[in-house]
């Protein structure tokens, strides 16, 4: 059994701790009576990962197995998780890689012949095809690319199908090859909770008219937290379900293969990064030290380009297949146990050192949208019953947040940050003013489609996905911050982290409770 | 980014957090979830070779005698009982202080010294890397687990059978109040089975001299004085139990010997009544009153004061 996590209070015998700052990391020291939440230990990896996906396969839950739901003539269409999973992208072989060869063969064996896949990336720009080759693998990316092997288009008219309206009245809209298939074969990689489930073809085969209804402000103040999927609990979920049971009353057959990784996140050298400060080895001591000279002497390029090539070690610990919901129900299970600490009451201040890489910046440059999406969105979030902060609470992350967009892959949250956010950084008046446009712009459109570019809407939703936080702190600060980017999103940037508590003590008091949330690797907060 | 460091900054920072040349320490609230450090026997035989033997005899002579001469007045007795003696025997004193081993070492003959070894606990003597290596080099020290057991005394054994002698306190630490502790066993079982000589020393004066807790001799060169008894030989079946006593008994009447004469002392110990070295019942603030009252000194008083 791994070591669970648990919550360390800092004392007098505490070494400084990481933090990470974009593509930097630093020791910081922490006030004496900090709370530190830090993940558990890796789970043990599965040895023998494809004997588990053929068992797995055979075994399905709420479904037959697999190999007697593939027929001779029938449509096959097989959806795979994106470019933003995992994070970092993990090394060769990709788990996906794996399941899909599974998958092939057995439709091979069963004499499928009409099979399409597709990348299930919704919104999210297209991958490339060294991208989807590092993600299926050879055999796959020869066989099938790029005729049957396919980035999901969402405003591909003639590729999309109004499956049905929810009670709701959210319109159902998804890929129509996939729509039309005799069954639809979902490879899920489920790193947090909020992924997987009802989220994966509902979501990732959608169109703009269909993520519209449950990607938008008011969701986003009703997901609380969007990392707790149990029903009431998150409105996101709740939309996808009604969704996912759209789909399901129209007679679309979906067979969902879920995978759970460990949080063995950084590989070697970077290894030190996985382990608690007072567990370092001298060794690690000097790696860190002479990483951090290395990494703060490099050019910004090189530097970029180094964390970038990192590739996770992470371990499969978990494979489920068969009907939606009993599979997710599963992987939830097997991700809170790599995940979940129990945390008892709420801090006035809560720390995040945001990492290099979210889901929306692999292989990319994380702008300042993101760093809001990843640290008050995602980082915030990762919490059951409440949050870590109390209401009026102060977030202190740390980051650079340089002003730097990546031209071709984010070209519309250029024009977002310097057009939208510089009238209002409110989420409801910049849905309602603004989202239309973006989301319908030909040229934006253009983009998305045919070079590399995330959907015009998309900086919406990042800003969206922290409206919950935004609407919930009294402060936001960011250490070390660059002021105008920091400014433009109604923060306020520190020089040092004494500086920002100083700050904070505006908002919080001069004796303050604090939790700083150790992440990465992946922790969730149960907080009572 | 926050405010940049130098890189020196940085060295001396970690540095500090984590403690580099003194024990790792663990955060409090951190204790029950950290597995204690993986097993890693520091290697000492490095330090018995011709090589290191002759480092640590001009370490010994030329730093360490030199500095505890200086900072202390140190007799010494009985050495005669050495004489005709033949290796390896096991050297056991009563621990007091820091000062015992080095006492014991700079004052054996050089043909004794230059075959012993102490045994040194090793979650104390060797848990970081300049300690141990010291302990090693200076006192030929080899790391034994307090624990006992088999695993604990296989070092010692395969010195033993080496031909080397061993310095060992059987009382495992240094006494708290300057009295001595009960013997553990192991002592006597690894004598009973090496079927070796035990060579019982009183080391008086030590504790008042550098007591548990102070890195550095009292000012004022406290008198030390250590005395050598007669070898105990392990009895044809005698238990661990009975030479473990003989063994506290020798030393006692060294103290006794030191403290009266070695007639008067020769002549209770015969009558069994040789004042206990366990201290006296009551409080701990008694019994350190007591062992920590000075030792007299030997011969005429200074000239000047």
């Amino acid at each position: 059994m791994a070591r669970p996590g648990f919550v360390l209070e800092v004392d007098e015998r505490t070494p400084p701790l990481l933090v990470h700052e974009g593509e930097g990391f630093r020791l910081e020291r922490f006030p004496l009576g900090t709370r530190v939440v830090y993940p558990p230990d890796p789970l043990p990896r599965i040895r023998d990962v494809r004997g588990a996906i053929r068992h797995a396969l055979a075994n399905p839950h709420g479904s037959e197995p697999l190999e007697a739901l593939l027929k001779p003539g029938m449509r096959l269409t097989i959806a795979i998780d994106d470019i933003s999973l995992p994070l970092p992208p993990m090394q060769a072989p990709d788990i996906r890689q794996l399941v899909l060869e599974e998958v092939i063969e057995l439709a091979a064996r069963k004499g499928v012949e009409d099979l399409k896949l597709y990348m299930a990336n919704s919104l999210h720009r297209r991958m490339t095809g060294a991208e989807i080759k590092h993600a299926v693998g050879e055999r796959v990316y020869r066989s099938f690319y790029p005729h049957d092997l396919k980035n999901h288009d969402a405003e591909d008219r003639d590729n999309l199908l109004l499956v049905g309206t929810t009670e709701k009245g959210e319109e159902v809209e998804i890929n129509k090859r996939a729509a039309t298939s005799d069954l639809i074969v979902y490879v899920n990689i489920n790193l947090v909770p909020m992924d997987g489930g009802h989220k994966s073809v509902p979501v990732g085969l959608a169109s703009y008219r269909s993520v519209r209804h449950h990607h938008n402000v008011h969701t986003m103040l009703h997901s609380r937290s969007y990392m707790d999927p149990r029903e009431g609990r998150s409105a996101i979920h709740d939309s996808c379900r009604r969704m996912g049971k759209v789909l399901e009353d129209a007679g679309i057959r979906i067979f969902t293969i879920e995978t759970t990784l460990n949080n063995e996140t950084f590989p070697e050298p970077f290894g030190f990064m996985n382990k608690r400060e007072w567990e370092w080895s001298t060794a690690e001591q000097a790696t860190y030290l002479a990483a951090k000279k290395l990494n703060d002497l490099s050019p910004p390029a090189v530097r970029h380009q180094v964390w970038m090539r990192m590739r996770s070690p992470v371990g499969v610990t978990g494979i489920n297949a068969g009907a939606t919901d009993p599979v997710h129900e599963r992987t939830l299970a097997r991700l809170h146990e790599q995940q979940l600490v129990p945390v008892e009451g709420q801090s006035d201040v809560v720390v995040f050192g945001i990492p290099y890489v979210g889901p929306y910046n692999v292989n990319s440059i994380m702008n300042p949208i993101l760093v809001h999406c990843l640290g008050l969105g995602y980082l915030f979030n990762m919490y059951r019953n409440k949050p870590l902060v109390r209401p009026g609470g102060v977030a202190i992350m740390f980051h650079p947040v340089p002003w730097e967009f990546h031209q071709v892959h984010h070209p519309s949250y250029v024009d977002f940050f310097e057009e939208v956010l510089a009238e209002t950084t409110d989420p409801a008046t910049i849905e309602s003013k603004f989202e239309e446009r973006y989301a319908t712009d030909p040229w934006y459109i253009h983009l998305y489609r045919t070079s590399y570019a995330y959907h015009g809407v998309h900086p919406f939703y990042m800003w969206y996905w922290g409206a919950h936080a935004l609407d919930y702190l009294g402060d936001v600060i960011v250490v070390g911050g660059n002021r105008r980017s920091c400014e433009r999103m109604g923060y306020r940037a520190a020089t040092t982290f004494k500086d920002a508590l100083e700050m904070a003590s505006e908002t919080v008091g001069r004796s303050p409770s604090i939790t700083y949330f150790h992440m990465p690797p992946f922790v969730l907060a149960d907080v009572t | 980014m926050g405010a940049k460091r130098s890189f020196l900054d940085e060295v001396r920072e970690v540095a500090r957090g984590w403690n580099w040349g003194r024990r790792p320490v663990v955060p409090r609230s951190a204790v029950d979830t950290t597995p204690p450090p993986p097993r890693f026997e520091f290697p000492t035989d490095w330090a018995r070779t011709p090589l290191g033997r002759a480092a640590r005899t001009a370490i010994l002579l030329g730093i360490m005698r030199p500095i505890v001469w200086n900072e202390t007045a140190p007799e010494v007795y009985g050495l005669e009982h050495l004489e005709g003696l033949k290796g390896p025997v096991m050297f056991i004193s009563n621990h007091t202080s820091h000062l015992d081993a080095t006492l014991i070492l700079t004052t054996l003959p050089q043909r004794w010294r230059d075959r012993t070894a102490t045994a040194a606990a090793k979650d104390y003597f060797f848990d970081v890397w300049w300690r141990s290596g010291f302990t090693a080099l200076v006192y030929g020290g080899f790391p034994i687990e307090r624990g006992g057991g088999e695993r604990a005394t296989r070092k010692a054994k395969q010195l033993i059978r080496e031909g080397w002698s061993l310095i060992v306190f059987p009382e495992g630490t240094r006494s708290p109040d300057g009295w001595m502790q009960r013997f553990r066993h192991g002592t006597a079982r690894l004598a009973i089975e090496m079927r070796m000589p035990v060579v019982p020393i009183a080391i008086i004066g030590a504790y008042q001299a550098m007591p548990r807790g102070r890195p550095w001799p009292k000012p004022g060169r406290p008198p030390i004085r250590v005395r050598y008894g007669e070898p105990l030989y392990p009895a044809e079946g005698e238990s661990h139990q009975e030479l473990s006593l003989r063994m506290q008994q020798a030393i006692a009447a060294l103290f006794d010997e030191d403290r009266t004469s070695w007639w008067e002392a020769r002549r209770r110990a015969a009558r069994g009544e040789t004042p206990k070295l366990s201290g006296p019942a009551g409080p701990t603030w008694l019994r350190m009153w007591e062992s920590s009252r000075p030792v007299k000194r030997r011969g005429k008083p200074p000239a000047w004061r």
